[in-house]
């Protein structure tokens, strides 16, 4: 569904991915994990068109959309999940919702998939009218993660969900992933706090200085002692 | 006297409105795009000569025409003068301040050419309501009522325009957060466009209300600049509740300056007021830091 050939990212002079290509077949969850400040949620942001200067050859189900910009890619069904969740703060629940849907396709979706996240996250139900700023740091991030459904998205980049969250909420968290991908939406995760996401992980990456420096299943990933030890904390 | 301040109250209230008007626009570009408008007077001036020129052609008898016309002049006006010099700067380094001398660069063109066009003696509108109400001693014509619900009614079908419409959401959205705007997939230069050709159709119907009470010149802008600057950082630099108390405030104090001290107090007075505001809350009635 995804697939990346020697794709080179810059910020400014600042070369940040380097020949990095992958793979992440419709249906599955790939789990990207990797030192911080080495590039994973600049891979993200490369497929969700969110990074300015990139190079290489990246394909959306045999597409080429090297260089297409957020707005086509939203409109395409390519969302990004932010890892600070970029949240409209003076909106309420449903603003935000409401504008996860800005795009062309999912425009018709919009009611259908409101219920879809109502369901997912009862709480958001209850909590429509409340402004976003008011929200706990768990609330915020489920909302996060339901405004990227809302549009519509057949490939969603979730990056760092377990950020700013206390331990006890993780597990809810690996849940929503799970129940979203059984909604037959393609996953491409980076989170290395959950051990839950990386049991349901159909294939891992290991990204290190900008460069893809493991990629296999967790079977694999835990006969290599150096990752079992640093990502896996096993 | 009861009705000499009934009458100051009243000129503070309809001046008030005008200026809210114009305010929410000035304090709307910088909101979304933290950028400022120094041709922003300008753009008033313009309202007024283009509502002059439409007086002029033969078939315009009535403002309900002037502004059917105008006001898409005005957008379109207004969008194409973002696209064509506001956007391309946006991608530079330092573009905040490119972007204040290319617009003030702007004004001093557009300025000119209305001098040359017009000249530079006065121009006035007719009064869009003849008549008035009047009790005793106390006088109120029909056309400052007017222009009072004119504005109100403006300011109104924006905020309506922001909370209702797709496009208005988008904009607020650009203003609280563009990293997430991006995301959600909101064309964010159109948003840019959308919101100065907005601002620029408030500025200019500002224009075209005032210009029936006073009168139209080709620096007849740069007062109004400075008014509405006033405002905006009185009211709080981006935030559009703040900029509508503000004009309220400045629309009554200048009223009253002028009536108990002389019109020539007024702008003394004016930034004395910001002045100290700015020294106590530096970001303003209702601001916010950053």
């Amino acid at each position: 569904m995804i697939k990346l050939v020697d794709v080179n990212a810059y910020y400014q002079d600042f070369h940040v991915l380097k020949n990095v290509s992958l793979e992440v077949k419709k249906g599955q969850v790939v789990v990207m994990l990797g030192p911080n400040g080495h590039g994973k949620s600049t891979v993200l942001k490369s497929i969700c068109g969110l990074v300015e200067k990139v190079t290489g050859l990246m394909e959306y189900e045999s597409e080429n959309i090297t260089g297409m910009g957020s707005e086509k890619l939203v409109n395409m069904g390519i969302t990004y999940i932010a890892e600070n969740r970029e949240l409209f703060p003076q909106m309420t629940v449903l603003e935000n919702l409401k504008l996860g849907a800005y795009s062309r396709s999912a425009r018709s979706h919009e009611k259908d998939n409101l219920e879809k996240v109502f369901d997912l996250f009862p709480r958001l139900r209850d909590r429509q009218s409340q402004s976003a700023a008011t929200m706990s740091g768990g609330e915020a991030r489920m909302l996060a993660i339901a405004r990227g459904l809302m549009s519509n998205a057949r490939f969603l980049a979730i990056d760092e969900p377990s950020l700013g969250l206390q331990p006890n909420l993780r597990d809810e968290v690996a849940k929503i992933i799970k129940q979203i991908n059984a909604q037959g939406i393609t996953l491409l995760v980076v989170e290395q706090n959950i051990p839950q996401i990386t049991t349901l992980a159909d294939k891992l990456y290991v990204l290190e200085e900008g460069r893809i420096s493991f990629e296999g299943s967790r079977e694999d990933a835990l006969g290599n002692d150096h990752l079992k030890e640093i990502f896996l904390g096993m | 006297m009861i009705f000499e301040i009934a009458d100051v109250i009243i000129s503070g209230l309809i001046n008030g409105s005008v200026y809210a008007l114009m305010a929410v626009g000035l304090t709307l570009i910088y909101g979304v795009s933290k950028a400022f408008n120094f041709a922003y007077g300008s753009f008033y001036s313009l309202g007024g000569y283009i509502a002059f020129l439409l007086f002029g052609l033969s078939f315009i008898n009535n403002y309900f025409l002037v502004f059917l016309l105008a006001v898409p002049i005005l957008l379109v006006f207004g969008y194409f003068v973002e696209k064509a010099l506001v956007a391309p700067l946006r991608k530079r380094d330092d573009w905040e301040i490119k972007v204040m001398m290319i617009t003030l660069g702007l004004a001093l063109f557009l300025d000119n050419s209305f001098q040359v066009i017009f000249g530079s003696r006065m121009k006035s509108l007719p009064p869009f309501l003849e008549g008035s109400f009047e009790a005793g001693d106390f006088y109120l014509s029909h056309q400052d009522v007017g222009i009072f619900f004119l504005s109100i009614g403006g300011i109104l079908m924006f905020r309506w325009f922001l909370n209702n419409t797709r496009t208005g959401m988008s904009v607020r959205a650009v203003a609280q957060n563009p990293a997430g705007a991006q995301i959600v997939g909101i064309p964010k230069e159109f948003v840019f466009a959308a919101t100065f050709a907005i601002s620029t159709v408030m500025v200019g119907m500002g224009g075209i209300l005032l210009a029936q009470k006073y009168f139209i010149t080709p620096m007849g802008g740069w007062d109004i600049l400075v008014k509405a600057w006033v405002i905006t950082a009185f009211g709080g630099m981006g935030s559009i509740r703040g900029g509508l108390y503000a004009a309220f405030i400045v629309g009554m104090l200048e009223s009253f300056v002028g009536w108990y001290f002389g019109m020539t107090w007024t702008l003394i007075v004016l930034f004395a007021v910001l002045l100290t505001t700015l020294a106590v809350r530096p970001q303003g009635l209702m601001g916010k830091w950053g």
